[in-house]
């Protein structure tokens, strides 16, 4: 059973630069890295013995986004808590659900809530918002909550046409009676 | 396995040309109003005549930007946010939260505080318990173990309301303690239930468990082996019934459930009927807990000296907990300020229904209702 510190020195003898800045605490391994090595640095960890996905979110820091992997396993105690750091432009990192199928649908509402698109996923849709929704809610420039697509389903359209033919059949109506000066 | 499209028609036939043979393939959907999805759930079932070969399911009919919500509210409004996650454990999700923020800040609270904790929270399992074999059996068809069931779950929500006021969404946990001490006579009135609840479990045997067409129609059917249930993140009585003996509350304690002997109900069948096995006897050793907390429960403040605004020092945490659907974790990243900067929630139940598309192929759509409620899954969690 390896202790946090050395699952630390395995992951940056073999990623070197790739991995930011860590932290150890009490049980818990945390890293960041970048997005072409997420991958990589998620398949050593399952190799490890992280074969428990936890939990797989989103974050928006502003100037980039992140997403960000809590790792465990049933076997030892340690955790792991991973962050990779995307850009805002292109958030595009590799998918992780054929490591762990937990993954699937956490990545479907990270990229429904966040935008962050994510290589080779088996079913990248939306989850949680309808197919046709605009934008991604938990950004932190979606403060606007008028930013809600609007149709009115053609009623517009539907409204005007019938009053136009209701229009040629009816007079409109005569004018009220002029009030008397006392 | 065809990819499917969504959205697709429905009565869509398609045919498929397989082993030589053309046979027709029928979209059929379940849900999402239909009483044993569980809420507002909609499964896309793709049948060979009676049987499923695939089944897709779309959520977020109930999806109310909880985590959205959550990042524009101080720490403690969240706490009635938290109760409207899963409505059915609501103290489970309390504890869930404010033990979290409390990690976070490094918080201690008071011995009573974290005995009225377990207690409520152990008390709320049995209830959560109960509504679910109650509404299990009832989608079999067993009408009488509904009803039998909600008579015990009335008595422990006139507890609920006597401690707290309400009968469901109870916001009763603080972050510090809790928010008010158990009024005069709770703790013998609870012991009155305790006593009351022992032999009825004995009682829902003869009705189902010992019910040789409840065994007949339990047995074998949605199985998921342990290795992909371990990959799926399953958790809870979906991870007890595939034979791994994982309750986070002897695993990763949190609160003071390493002060008191309990077992871990474990089956190994990773079908439906063990994970009703994990359930009924969870109720057993709920009862146990919380005899030893009120025999231990002692006097005292119950919510510590907390500042008037909560501000945690800026920084992330996991935290998670043994809700009775399965490992409730609450990821909080602060930045210093007295709201959340990101606020998410892993729901057991998403987790859990993410994988019920496996359990489901190759049984037959009578089945289907059996899988979905030994999930079960509660959708006010699973969309928050």
């Amino acid at each position: 059973m390896m202790t946090p510190d050395e699952i630390l020195e395995q992951l940056k003898q073999k990623f070197g630069d790739a991995i930011g800045e860590t932290e150890v605490r009490e049980v818990e391994v945390r890293l960041t890295t970048t997005p072409e090595h997420g991958r990589e640095v998620c398949r050593l960890l399952h190799e490890m013995g992280f074969e428990y996905l936890n939990c797989l979110s989103g974050a928006d820091w502003v100037t980039h986004l992140e997403v960000v992997y809590d790792l465990s396993s049933l076997r030892h105690p340690n955790k792991v808590h991973l962050r990779v750091k995307v850009s805002r432009e292109d958030p595009l990192v590799r998918t992780v659900s054929d490591l762990w199928r937990a993954a699937d649908w956490h990545e479907r509402e990270c990229y429904d809530l966040f935008g962050i698109r994510f290589d080779r996923h088996p079913d990248h849709r939306r989850i949680l918002l309808s197919e046709d929704w605009v934008g991604y809610p938990l950004r932190k420039d979606y403060a606007n909550e008028r930013m809600v697509p609007y149709t009115d389903y053609g009623m517009e359209e539907k409204v005007a046409k019938s009053e136009a033919a209701k229009g040629a059949v009816k007079a409109s109506p005569a004018p009220p009676p002029k009030p008397v000066a006392s | 396995m065809e990819k499917v499209q969504a959205p697709v028609p429905i009565g869509t036939t398609v045919t498929v040309e397989r082993l030589g043979e053309t046979m027709e393939e029928m979209y059929i959907n379940m849900g999402p109003q239909h009483p044993s999805t569980h809420g507002v759930l909609r499964l896309l079932l793709k049948l060979d005549g009676e049987v499923i070969t695939d089944c897709i399911p779309y959520i977020g009919y109930l999806h109310r930007c909880h985590e959205k919500i959550g990042e524009n509210r101080s720490y403690p409004q969240i706490v009635p946010y938290t109760d409207r996650l899963d409505y059915l454990a609501s103290m489970s999700m309390n504890f869930g939260y404010v033990l979290a923020v409390e990690r976070l800040m490094g918080q201690k609270i008071p011995e009573r505080a974290e005995h009225m904790r377990v207690i409520l929270g152990e008390l709320q399992r049995i209830a959560s318990h109960l509504l679910w074999l109650g509404t299990f059996g009832l989608d079999l068809g067993n009408f009488t173990i509904f009803i039998y069931c909600f008579r015990e779950r009335e008595m422990i929500l006139d507890l609920f309301e006597a401690v707290s006021g309400q009968r469901l969404n109870y916001s009763f946990y603080r972050i510090g303690g809790m928010a008010m001490d158990f009024p005069d006579n709770w703790v013998a009135d609870c012991r009155a239930f305790l006593k009351w609840f022992k032999p009825r479990i004995p009682e829902y045997d003869a009705l189902v468990t010992d019910n040789i067409l409840f065994r007949k129609r339990l047995q074998g059917i949605g199985v998921l082996d342990r290795e992909s249930s371990v990959n799926y993140g399953l958790s809870g009585p979906m991870l007890r019934g595939a034979g791994i003996k994982w309750d986070l509350r002897r695993n990763d304690p949190y609160s003071i459930y390493d002060r008191f002997e309990f077992d871990i109900p474990v089956f190994d069948s990773c079908d439906v009927w063990a994970r009703f096995l994990v359930r009924r006897q969870e109720m057993i050793e709920s009862v146990k807990i919380i005899e030893q907390a009120l025999d231990r429960l002692p006097a005292g403040e119950v919510l510590a000296k907390m500042p008037k605004t909560i501000k945690p020092p800026a920084g992330q945490i996991y935290a998670r907990t043994e809700s009775p659907r399965g490992e409730l974790g609450f990821y909080l990243i602060s930045d210093g300020s007295p709201k959340p900067y990101r606020y998410k929630v892993r729901s057991p139940a998403f987790c859990n229904l993410s994988a019920i598309h496996e359990m489901m192929r190759g049984c037959l759509v009578a089945d289907a209702v059996a899988i979905l409620g030994s999930a079960d899954i509660v959708l006010g969690e699973v969309d928050r």
